[in-house]
């Protein structure tokens, strides 16, 4: 009995660790170049100057200014990743998984709000999965021509 | 009947993913560069995609001949499954040869020791030798012990270098499977049983498979041979974009 609580506790430990390294592995992907630099310019997209306050500034956690701004990053983003350059117009699965870690974190960051523990790693794992998103739809974008226009330029008239 | 529905959808899509996952291997080349991953995803099809329904198509779901088949080749599976983790402790000591010859001893040594917790039992006149809770209880200390030991050769990787970039993806994955039906096979024994418990542990193994072998597919189409660094942006990038 005691060896099965054991085994019940510690596995359920490591599966919830291997789902949250397996997408910290795919968060990893290396892209060519900053694409998210331009997603972010052309959609008034907030997430960098919010890593930027938290990393350089080390400014105090202005909770709800974070949260609604991450938010609307998250939903300006999920949209453009289904239907920017995307002639499928459905989400591939590793993008669902994040989308669910991202829901994870977002969670977790509201529980230690409550417990009143750190906020800024949450904070700053939820900046990194926004820049993923913002990659993978600029090399999208970048992967079509539209005549002369630009990512930016392209993704203002959408 | 939602229960055989969901159970039919994840047992199929486990054999969907397989054929692929081979497929994908082959296509790609990486048999030569991953053996043990493609020997693992080669008894994964035979035994679990070919055998297994074979032998239910040819004797049914209540006979015995079914019913040993499917207990000896999960016996099989697991020890193919314990032997990957072998082979990856080989990939990520490429070049560690000092640390490697530790773990050649170590390796089979955590094999007996899981072996003789099993015999424990049968040996205290508890369980009899013909009663499958035997194969039941060396197969959940199998899951836990390819756990550990897949932990600490996660662990082991954040501090050696990797030549192989798939690896940490691909332990990952193997993490997934193995701690999954753990708890799963834990929750069985410590309900005693419960049909509740027994059904959620059967939905729990393909389930964790199906993870573990999305996982694979990921790291064997996006993820390059060399081992990856995440993407920081120098600094005063975030202003240029302004």
């Amino acid at each position: 009995m005691f060896a099965a609580s054991v085994i019940l506790i510690v596995s359920a430990a490591l599966f919830l660790f291997y789902l949250q390294a397996t997408c910290q592995k795919i968060l990893a992907h290396k892209f060519d170049q900053a694409y998210y630099l331009t997603i972010a310019d052309a959609n008034r997209l907030e997430f960098p100057f919010v890593r930027k306050a938290l990393e350089e500034f080390r400014a105090p956690v202005d909770y709800p200014w974070v949260c609604m701004t991450l938010k609307c990053d998250y939903l300006a983003l999920t949209y453009l990743l289904k239907n920017a350059a995307n002639a499928k117009h459905t989400y591939t699965r590793e993008e669902r998984l994040l989308m669910l870690y991202f829901r994870a974190i977002f969670f977790a960051l509201f529980t230690a709000r409550l417990l009143k523990l750190a906020e800024k790693p949450a904070i700053l794992k939820l900046t990194e999965i926004l820049q993923h998103f913002a990659d993978i739809v600029g090399e999208r974008v970048n992967q079509v021509r539209f005549g002369d226009l630009s990512a930016s330029d392209y993704l203002i008239t959408l | 009947m939602i229960n055989a529905v969901v159970g039919d959808v994840l047992q199929y899509g486990d054999y969907l993913l397989e054929v692929v996952l081979v497929a994908a291997v082959v296509y790609r080349g990486l048999w030569r560069r991953l053996p043990g991953v493609s020997l693992y995803l080669l008894s994964l099809v035979a035994l679990d995609t070919v055998g297994r329904p074979l032998v239910l198509y040819r004797f049914g779901f209540h006979s015995t001949e079914y019913w040993y088949t499917y207990w000896i080749t999960n016996v099989a599976l697991q020890l193919a499954a314990f032997l990957l983790v072998c082979s990856f402790f080989r990939s990520a000591c490429a070049n560690e040869e000092r640390l490697w010859h530790v773990l050649r001893l170590a390796l089979p040594l955590v094999f007996l020791l899981t072996v003789a917790l099993s015999v424990v039992p049968i040996w205290q006149g508890r369980l009899s030798k013909m009663n499958m809770d035997f194969v039941a209880q060396f197969e959940q200390y199998m899951y836990f012990a390819c756990l550990v030991l897949n932990t600490l050769l996660f662990i082991m990787m954040q501090y050696v270098e990797v030549e192989e970039g798939r690896l940490p993806l691909l332990v990952c994955g193997l993490g997934l499977q193995f701690a999954g039906p753990a708890a799963g096979m834990a929750v069985v024994v410590l309900t005693g049983g419960q049909e509740y418990a027994k059904s959620l542990a059967a939905h729990i193994d393909p389930l964790c498979t199906l993870g573990m072998l999305l996982t694979w597919l990921y790291a064997v189409r996006r993820v390059p041979r060399t081992a990856l660094r995440p993407v920081r942006e120098e600094p005063g990038t975030v202003e240029q974009a302004a």
